[in-house]
């Protein structure tokens, strides 16, 4: 299993290890240059299908993350609303994955929670806990995963990824925007085209993807920014963007903080119980309206 | 003065022509620039201070320019026509502007329930996939009308009806020419494909109502001025048997039309649904003063061939004849129209900008082009059938003249008391009258737009929105419970007044979810606590919440959606509104109740206020020009006899009828005014001229009446079918305004030729003519021993009793051996007293300005013993006994003065008798 520590401390290292760490940094920050041409030319003649899983097994080594996030919500007049949020994800060895998102903020909301599990099979469970509600794990059992969530522009499995087995992968002619080289790879069910996945040739990341309607026009556009290498040829992206054209509406997700690290997202976190445990009460809740009232 | 403007075109012919024809050409130019306005900002008053605070709440919570496309099918929930619904709806979002599609296959659901595993909640499109079987049609039907948030806003309670909301693009000019045709189109070609799988499939909203507004504009455009040049020939050539007469008033109206509409382009005033009557307004008004002008050439050109003058003579005549009163009316009627610019509505003011200058430049080119037209076409209309009487083939005129003169004569009285009478029953119906601004009422209730729109309204709600605002200090003043329940509160009252169809706030969205997180059954109750709000609020989406709430939850919004056209109630209830939803919201909370079809319902009071405001100065203007013609207010107030009783008797049956105020038909009185008070003041004009040649007062009223009757009428009549011609608009507003101006013209000729002649036999008018035509020298007056000791109020009195004679020379004032109780001052010239015995003349006196003649016939009816012979050019100032009896006495101490003066120059002119006599 493989473990990554990015937060590092320093005193604790010795030279050989410190030397180890520079190398890999600066190969992170070479890698680009070094691999862009490495991956043009590997996948020149590569499907949709091989693209896609290649930038999934790059950029998704590490099965334990967990984020500080925050979520700004911009409407049409360019009027902002901020939460502040704290994702968990874990992705088992048998390909099993939870997923986890807690809000922090505004203090309305605090502890409201999703979950999110998705089985070998591929099928995915949503639960909402809502704590002014009640003590309990709501189950999302209606709307598919690619609906919006609590009120953002992404979808569940906009954040969790997509599952491949799921959908029909094709490779469209490559691209250049604004001088960027861009693998194309369109992603579709049996009647029509989902989303188009614009993949940065030179670090093989999805760096824009396009949401299409039944009309094949572009509804929703969700766009990857401040990129950073993370180790070796795995990078991540600080800041996401998604937009809704059609509602004129905009969520930006800034990570403040990023870890992988299974002691920071355990198993027992993707459980009622330690939600319960780790959010404001439901009961406390009741408790606050009847002395209001 | 008059004669020389009419001159104009008379000796500078060539100069008129190339005058008109270059100012023809230029404005002619600017109609390729002509726009159509159909937009309803041009029904809110520029000056009301809600315009901005509208703008601000469309800017947050959406814009209510939305179309609704109304399906309609007994079989809506079955997989084919789901599958044909679902066509439609994707084919509508290829139109070209549309930004958004809100229909079944958007739409979202909430639902909660309890399952064995706990609670479970599902939120979900009503339809993710077109249904293949009926159960997955059933089940999507009942997942759609289980949301009361979508039950008679989106889908009918019966499930029958569905519609689907079209948002157009922020971004376009809307005052682009044929943005909204366009759009109307584009979603009527969709709409047209369609129409055979559902049993009714329309749409309604902006772009429909403007599309059809702007296709009725132009039918009623192209239609109402022809149709009104066509009645107006065919009346005039009926009644006047004269082809010139009628090509006459079709040359100034295609003239004056060219100018006006050519100038609105060059100066970018639109057409709007108003100024498209301008063509028939202008061809039937102008063509008035064309009547009375005909009328007055063609007795000119009878006398002419009397006296064997020409046609220049002829226009000469007509000139001094209608001259006066031919520039008066031009400006009452410009003022009748000028007066709507007090109105704040842009609809209105647009139309009387274009309107006065319409009427000033009709003036104009009268003056200039009629002459031109006379001298070259008028030689051949000249009538074998000298006689004045016979001008007219037809008699209509006289014997509605003999029907009046029947009550003239016999029940003046009567007639009076029973005018009073009608006047006091309409002015009592009048009091009913209301006032509706409402722009669905411009249409005619059997129009396809109104039907469908109720349908909308029985099967849904009503089309018209509008907003109840409430803004509080604090943020997040909407998470509250408390805050929420007054949204709740006021809806509630809302639906206790029972005029608005549907209420809709974020309360309702909260009520919901909580329901549906409760469980079915669970009752529809607000969340109780501000977290549990704010929680629930996470379900949805900022697009599906920006219409009820501010993001910050400082400000809420209800949309109200209702199908009130009648502004009076609108308003009314609107106001009761405001109060309360003052007082539910509390001291805390700014509140507002907007919508622009509240605002344009709120500028009918102003266009009630605004028309007042006109007539009366109208009236005024009209009261204080006639008072100066006949220099008594007298005067003024019987000049306004003949325009209040048609005013009076139109608002009467405007209440008697439940025919409203709106912008058509407020324009009625003043323009009504404006027009029947030409035929009062040529009347009057006609009048005054003849009072100066008799003191057959009585006689003048009826030669007046003889005179004018004719033209009168038949511009009355003309009118009234030209006002009818509206009648065929496309709109209610223009219809009724031609209802109503057409009756207007019509009790005008029953006030101009029964009433007001009663009046004018009752009170004796003098008017300015005379008192300048006399020219006094006022020394004369002071020398003269007929007015010793007089005022100069006692002798204006007796002067304007008496008559003003002129005489050439050597034409006899009295005739020796005659009988006559009149008695003469001499003004101005001189004159002889000469008797004749048997074969002898004998010059007996000279006599000079200010001297007395006839005084003895006066006092006692014997034969004149002397002739009196003009030796130069005299006028003298004839005292009739009887007359000067009668209309005296009420001033007795005129009378005595006079009769002590005289009593004076008797007295004098027996102790000269006596000296002669004694010498």
């Amino acid at each position: 299993m493989i473990r990554f520590f990015p937060i590092i401390n320093l005193r604790s290292l010795n030279v050989s290890c410190l030397l180890s760490i520079l190398m890999s940094i600066s190969m992170g920050l070479l890698a680009p240059e070094l691999k862009g041409q490495v991956f043009t030319d590997e996948f020149e003649q590569a499907s949709g299908r091989e693209l896609l899983e290649k930038v999934h097994n790059t950029h998704e080594q590490f099965p334990y993350v967990y984020e500080e996030q925050s979520m700004i919500l911009i409407d049409r007049l360019g009027q902002k609303e901020t939460r502040n949020l704290k994702r968990y994800s874990r992705v088992e060895q048998d390909g099993q994955a939870s997923f986890l998102l807690v809000f922090d903020s505004p203090e309305d909301v605090k502890g409201v929670a999703v979950l999110a599990r998705r089985n070998k099979l591929g099928e995915t469970t949503q639960f909402i806990y809502l704590p002014a509600f009640s003590r309990s794990l709501i189950r999302n059992a209606g709307g598919a995963s690619h609906s919006s969530f609590l009120g953002t522009d992404f979808s569940v499995e906009n954040l969790i990824g997509e599952e491949l087995d799921n959908y029909i992968l094709e490779r469209q002619r490559d691209s250049i925007i604004g001088g960027v080289e861009y693998f194309v790879v369109d992603v579709r069910n049996n009647n029509r085209k989902l989303r188009r996945h614009y993949i940065l040739k030179d670090i093989l990341f999805i760096a824009r993807t396009e949401f299409f309607d039944e009309l094949d026009q572009i509804y929703k556009c969700q766009t990857q920014h401040d990129l950073t290498p993370v180790l070796g040829d795995m990078w991540r992206a600080n800041m996401l963007l998604m937009q809704d054209f059609r509602e004129n509406h905009q969520t930006l997700i800034k990570i403040n903080k990023r870890v992988f690290s299974a002691d920071y997202v355990p198993t027992k976190v993707f459980t009622a119980e330690w939600l319960y445990e780790n959010t404001i009460q439901a009961v406390e809740l009741e408790m606050q309206t009847e002395e209001s009232s | 003065m008059m004669s020389s403007l009419f001159l104009i075109g008379v000796r500078y012919k060539s100069a008129v022509i190339a005058f008109v024809t270059l100012m023809t050409l230029i404005t002619g130019a600017g109609l390729q620039y002509l726009v159509i306005d159909t937009g309803f900002d041009s029904l809110i008053p520029s000056d009301d201070p809600n315009r901005l605070v509208y703008q601000r709440v469309m800017g947050e919570f959406g814009s209510d320019n939305k179309t609704l496309v109304y399906i309609e099918d007994g079989d809506l929930w079955t997989p084919g026509k789901l599958a044909a619904l679902d066509k439609l709806q994707s084919q509508l979002k290829k139109v070209d502007h549309v930004s958004r599609i809100d229909g079944l296959f958007d739409l979202r659901t909430i639902s909660g329930e309890q399952t064995e595993n706990g609670p479970s909640i599902r939120s979900e499109l009503i339809l993710d996939k077109l249904p293949e079987t009926q159960f997955e049609a059933d089940t999507a039907k009942n997942r759609a009308l289980g949301n009361p948030l979508y039950i008679g806003n989106l889908f009918s309670v019966d499930g029958r009806v569905t519609a689907i909301i079209i948002t157009l693009d922020d971004n376009i000019d809307v005052k682009e020419q044929d943005y909204n045709v366009k759009v109307y189109d584009d979603i009527e070609s969709v709409l047209t494909s369609h129409r055979s799988e559902f049993q009714r499939l329309f749409q309604v909203g902006p772009p429909r109502i403007n599309a059809e507004l702007k296709s009725s504009l132009s039918e009623d455009f192209i239609l109402l001025g022809p149709l009104s040049a066509f009645v107006l020939i065919a009346s005039i050539v009926l009644f006047m048997r004269s082809g010139l007469a009628a090509l006459v008033p079709i040359v100034t109206s295609v003239l004056t039309l060219i100018w006006t509409f050519g100038l609105m382009g060059w100066a970018g005033v639109p057409l709007n649904i108003l100024s498209a009557m301008i063509p028939s307004l202008i061809i039937v008004i102008g063509s008035t003063e064309d009547t009375h002008m005909m009328s007055a050439f063609f007795r000119g050109m009878a006398r002419g061939k009397e006296n064997g003058e020409n046609c220049q003579k002829a226009i000469v005549y007509m000139a001094s004849h209608t001259g006066l009163p031919l520039i008066l009316t031009v400006l009452t009627t410009a003022l009748g129209f000028a007066s709507n610019l007090f109105s704040s509505i842009g609809l209105i003011q647009d139309f009387a900008i274009t309107s006065t200058f319409a009427i000033v430049a009709n003036g104009i080119i009268t003056i200039l082009v009629v002459p031109v037209l006379l001298m070259q076409f008028g030689k051949g209309d000249i009538r074998d059938d000298s006689d004045e009487e016979d001008i007219y083939s037809n008699n209509l005129p006289a014997r509605i003249i003999q029907v009046f003169r029947i009550s003239q004569d016999k029940f003046p009285l009567y007639t009076l008391g029973f005018t009073a009478l009608l006047c006091l029953f309409f002015t009592y119906q009048a009091s009913h009258l209301y006032v509706t601004n409402d722009p669905m009422s411009y249409f005619p209730e059997d129009n396809p737009l109104i039907q469908e729109t109720k349908l909308i309204q029985e099967k849904l709600a009503g089309v018209k929105v509008f907003f109840v605002s409430l803004e509080s200090e604090s943020e997040k003043a909407f998470l509250e419970p408390a805050n929420l329940r007054k949204l709740e509160a006021i809806q509630a009252f809302m639906q206790k007044q029972g005029v608005f169809d549907r209420t809709l706030s974020i309360a309702d969205h909260l009520r919901y979810v909580n329901r549906e997180f409760q469980g079915q059954f669970a009752e529809l109750r607000l969340p109780k606590t501000r977290q549990m709000v704010a929680q629930y609020l996470l379900f949805f989406h900022r697009s599906e919440l920006e219409s009820y709430v501010s993001h910050d939850y400082r400000r809420a919004n209800i949309v109200v959606r209702h199908n009130v056209n009648d502004s009076n109630t609108l308003n009314r209830y609107i106001e009761e509104l405001e109060t309360v939803v003052q007082q539910i919201a509390g001291p805390n909370f700014k509140t507002m109740v907007i919508g622009e079809n509240l605002m344009v319902n709120r500028a009918a009071e102003s266009l009630m206020m605004s028309q007042i405001k006109a007539l009366g100065l109208l009236l005024l203007l009209i009261f204080i020009l006639m008072s100066i013609m006949f220099t008594s207010f007298k005067g003024g107030v019987i000049a306004m006899i003949p325009s209040l009783i048609p005013i009076i008797l139109m608002f009467g049956v405007m209440g008697f009828l439940n025919i409203p105020l709106n912008p058509g038909t407020a324009m009625v009185a003043v323009i009504a005014v404006g027009i029947a008070i030409d035929g009062t003041i040529h009347l009057l004009a006609r009048y005054n001229e003849l009072c100066r040649s008799t003191s057959d007062y009585k006689g003048a009223v009826r030669a007046a009446v003889k005179e004018v009757a004719t033209p009168l009428i038949i511009s009355s009549l003309a009118l009234s079918f030209g006002f009818g011609m509206l009648l065929f608009s496309n709109f209610t507003v223009v219809a009724q305004f031609g209802a109503l101006a057409a009756a207007t013209m019509l009790v005008s000729i029953f006030a101009n030729l029964l009433i007001t002649p009663i009046i004018m036999e009752r009170v004796r008018l003098v008017g300015l003519y005379q008192i300048i035509a006399m020219n006094v020298d006022e020394s004369v007056l002071d020398k003269s021993p007929l007015f010793n000791q007089m005022s100069r109020y006692q002798r204006r009195k007796a002067i304007l009793i008496s008559e003003l004679r002129e005489f050439e020379p050597g034409e006899k004032l009295v005739e020796q051996g005659t009988t006559g109780r009149s008695m003469y001052m001499i003004l101005d010239g001189e004159a002889d007293v000469i008797r004749h015995d048997k074969d002898r003349s004998r010059r007996l006196a000279g006599l000079k300005p200010g001297e007395i003649f006839g005084e003895i016939g006066y006092i006692r009816a014997i034969e004149r013993t002397a002739d009196v012979t003009a030796i130069s050019s005299l006028s003298a100032l004839r005292f009739d006994y009887e007359r000067m009896q009668k209309d005296l006495k009420f001033f007795p101490n005129i009378v005595a003065q006079l009769n002590f003066n005289i009593s004076a120059i008797l007295g004098e002119r027996l102790a000269d008798v006596l000296d002669e006599k004694g010498g």
